[in-house]
C-alpha cells in the first residue's frame, strides 16, 4: 500500500489532519474499506474492494482516478477518500470520474485536508454518472489551514438515470475558507432524485461563491439544492440556486439560509426558477440576515448570554 | 416573591398593559387568564424581560431585588423563565443538544430520559430528534416544558402551555407543574382552559391590559366563562380592579 519512506511520512501527516477533520484513520488500514489517499500529485493509498474498482492515472499537479462501481454492488461501508497536501505552497489538481452501474448503492466519504499550506490553489472535478435503479450518496468534508490563504475551486457534473438517487453534501465550517468557488450540477433521468447541500462558515476576508443546479430532465424527477451558510467579520457570499423544470411532473425546490454576523459582511443570493414544462413545479425559499432575534430570546430565556446564544445557533445551522 | 409594582407597557403610542399589580409567592401556582388580546402574552414577555417588552412605568421585583432595567439573561440566571406559546424551531440540534443547552447545563443522563419520559416522549426515539420543523407543534412543546423542567426554575411563567397539545394529555401539563412546584418553584399559568387554570390557587383575570379581578380561581373560572365569553366592554378595566 505505501512503497516509500516519504510516502509513509506523508501518510502519517495525512492521517492526523484526516483525523482532526473528523475522519476515521482506522478505515484506511481496513482491506475491508475501499479507500483512495491522494497527497499531492501521489497515491499514498488504495485499496479496492470487489465491485470496486479504483484506477488512479498521476496528471500534471494532481491526480486523476477512476472509480468504477459493478452493477447489482451494494457496498456496505463507505468508500473512504482522502485528498490532502503537505507542502506550503502549490497547485493541485484531482479529478474523479465515478461510474456506478445500474441497481447499485455506495456512499463516499471524502475528507479534503489542508492544514499547513499557506498559498495553495485546490481544483477538484469530480464526473459522476448514476446508472439505473442506482443511489449514491457523497459527503465532502473539507479542513483547511487558518491563513485564509487557499483557493478552492470544486465542480461537480452528475448524471442521474431512471430512478436513480444522488445525495451530494459539502460542509466546509470548521476552519477558514480563503476563496471557494462551488459548483454542483446535476441533471436527473425519470423518477431520479437530488439532494444537493452545502454548509459553509465563512469569516474574516473569506470569500464564497456557491452554484447548485438542478436540471430536471425526466418525467417526475425531483431534487433539492439547499446552501446554509455562516458569514462573519468583512466575508463576502454569493449564492445561486437554480432549478429547471423540464420533464412532466417534475419537482425541485431551492433553499439559501444565511446568517449573517459582522459589520462588513457582503452576502447575496440569487434564486433561478426555470420552468419548460407546463407540469413541472418549482419552489424556492430564501433568508439572509442576522441570527433569528425569538431563537435568541429563547435560549436567552433559559440563561444563555446573546454570544452564547448565537453561537449554539451557528452551531446547530453549519455544526 | 415576585411583585409587579403598578406596571405598565406602552408600545407604539399606545397601552397594552395599565397598572398592573400582581405578587407571586414561592411554591404556589398561580392561573392568568382572559381573552385573546387581554395581554396575557405581553405580560409573560414583560416578566421575563423580552427585547421590546420593557415597562414605561412601575417595576418588577424578584426576591427583594429590582430586575426591571435587567436583560432576559440576568433574569433567567435569577431563575426566571418563559415557555413560549409557540417554541421557536432550531435547525442542526437535537433535542438532547437543546436540553443542555449544547452542554451548558450538566444533567445526568437518566434525568434527561426521567424528564422526557415526564413529558410524554421516549428518550430512545427523541433524545436524537432534531428541534426543528418536523416535530409537531404537540412535541416541540412537549420538549419545550422538559427544557423547562431541566433548569429546575425558582418562577416558570408557562404561556399556555396547552396548546397543540391533546386534550388526554392535560394531566401531564399537571404534573409538569406540580414537578416545579415540589422543587421550590413558582407556577404562573397563562391559559384559556378551566381544566388547566383549576390546578392553580390564585387567579388573575385580565382584560384589555388591566387585572380586572383576581381571586380564587373557581370564582375567577366561573366569571370567566360566564362574563367573559363575547364580551364587547374593553373600557370596563378603568373602573378597577372588581370583587367577585
Amino acid at each position: 500500500m505505501i512503497s516509500t519512506v516519504d510516502q509513509k511520512k506523508e501518510f502519517e501527516m495525512l492521517k492526523k489532519a484526516y483525523e482532526k477533520a473528523g475522519g476515521d484513520v482506522s478505515k484506511f488500514l481496513d482491506k475491508r474499506v475501499a479507500s483512495l489517499i491522494i497527497s499531492g500529485d501521489k497515491v499514498i493509498g488504495l485499496n479496492g474492494l470487489q465491485g470496486v474498482e479504483i484506477i488512479p492515472e498521476k496528471i500534471e499537479n494532481g491526480v486523476k482516478a477512476k472509480i468504477l462501481v459493478s452493477k447489482n454492488t451494494l457496498i456496505q461501508t463507505p468508500i473512504h477518500i482522502c485528498t490532502g497536501y503537505v507542502e506550503k505552497k502549490g497547485l493541485q489538481r484531482v479529478i474523479f470520474e465515478i461510474e456506478i452501474g445500474e441497481n447499485s448503492q455506495v456512499r463516499f466519504v471524502a475528507h479534503c485536508t489542508f492544514p499547513w499550506v499557506e498559498e495553495f490553489t485546490h481544483d477538484a472535478l469530480a464526473l459522476v454518472h448514476v446508472g439505473k435503479n442506482s443511489k449514491m450518496y457523497y459527503s465532502d468534508e473539507h479542513y483547511h489551514s487558518n491563513t485564509g490563504s487557499i483557493t478552492l475551486n470544486t465542480t461537480t457534473r452528475a448524471i442521474v438515470e431512471e430512478n436513480g438517487l444522488f445525495v451530494n453534501n459539502f460542509t466546509l465550517t470548521k476552519t477558514r475558507i480563503g476563496r471557494l468557488r462551488l459548483d454542483a450540477s446535476v441533471q436527473l433521468g425519470q423518477n431520479a432524485v437530488a439532494d444537493l447541500s452545502a454548509k459553509v462558515k465563512a469569516s474574516r476576508s473569506d470569500q464564497v461563491l456557491i452554484r447548485e443546479k438542478l436540471d430536471l430532465v425526466g418525467s417526475h424527477s425531483s431534487g433539492m439544492a439547499k446552501t446554509t451558510v455562516v458569514a462573519l467579520d468583512e466575508s463576502k457570499v454569493r449564492v445561486v440556486n437554480e432549478a429547471y423544470g423540464i420533464g412532466s411532473y417534475s419537482k425541485g425546490h431551492i433553499r439559501c439560509e444565511e446568517i449573517t454576523k459582522g459589520e462588513g459582511v457582503d452576502v447575496s443570493t440569487i434564486p433561478v426558477l426555470k420552468v419548460m414544462n407546463e407540469l413541472a413545479e418549482l419552489t424556492h425559499e430564501a433568508s439572509i440576515g442576522r441570527v433569528n432575534a425569538n431563537q435568541l430570546q429563547t435560549l436567552m430565556a433559559k440563561g444563555l448570554s446573546e454570544e452564547e446564544a448565537t453561537e449554539l445557533i451557528i452551531k446547530g445551522l453549519v455544526g | 416573591m415576585l411583585i409587579l409594582d403598578n406596571v405598565s407597557l406602552n408600545r407604539n403610542e399606545k397601552y397594552i398593559l395599565k397598572g398592573i399589580n400582581a405578587a407571586f409567592e414561592p411554591g404556589k401556582v398561580y392561573s392568568i387568564l382572559g381573552t385573546n388580546g387581554a395581554g396575557k402574552s405581553s405580560l409573560a414577555y414583560l416578566i421575563m424581560g423580552i427585547n421590546d417588552y420593557r415597562p414605561s412605568s412601575g417595576k418588577i421585583v424578584l426576591d427583594g431585588e429590582d430586575i426591571t432595567s435587567l436583560s432576559v439573561t440576568e433574569r433567567a440566571k435569577r431563575g426566571l423563565t418563559l415557555l413560549w406559546q409557540e417554541p421557536v424551531r432550531f435547525q442542526g440540534l437535537t433535542v438532547e443538544q437543546y436540553l443542555t443547552l449544547g452542554g451548558k447545563i450538566k444533567v445526568p443522563a437518566d434525568q434527561i430520559d426521567s424528564t422526557l419520559e415526564l413529558v410524554g416522549l421516549l428518550p430512545e426515539l427523541y433524545k436524537s430528534r432534531m428541534v426543528d420543523g418536523l416535530l409537531s407543534g404537540g412535541e416541540r412543546k412537549r420538549v419545550e416544558l422538559a427544557s423547562i423542567l431541566l433548569l429546575k426554575p425558582k418562577y416558570a411563567i408557562l404561556d399556555e402551555p396547552d396548546s397543540g397539545i391533546d386534550i388526554m394529555s392535560l394531566s401531564m401539563i399537571e404534573e409538569v407543574v406540580q414537578y416545579i412546584v415540589k422543587n421550590g418553584g413558582t407556577v404562573i399559568v397563562i391559559t384559556h382552559r378551566e381544566e388547566i387554570a383549576k390546578i392553580s390557587q390564585e387567579a388573575y383575570l385580565l382584560c384589555s391590559g388591566s387585572i380586572f379581578a383576581h381571586g380564587l380561581p373557581s370564582k375567577i373560572i366561573e366569571y370567566y366563562k360566564n362574563k367573559c365569553d363575547g364580551c364587547s366592554h374593553a373600557n370596563i378595566p378603568s373602573l378597577g380592579e372588581v370583587k367577585i
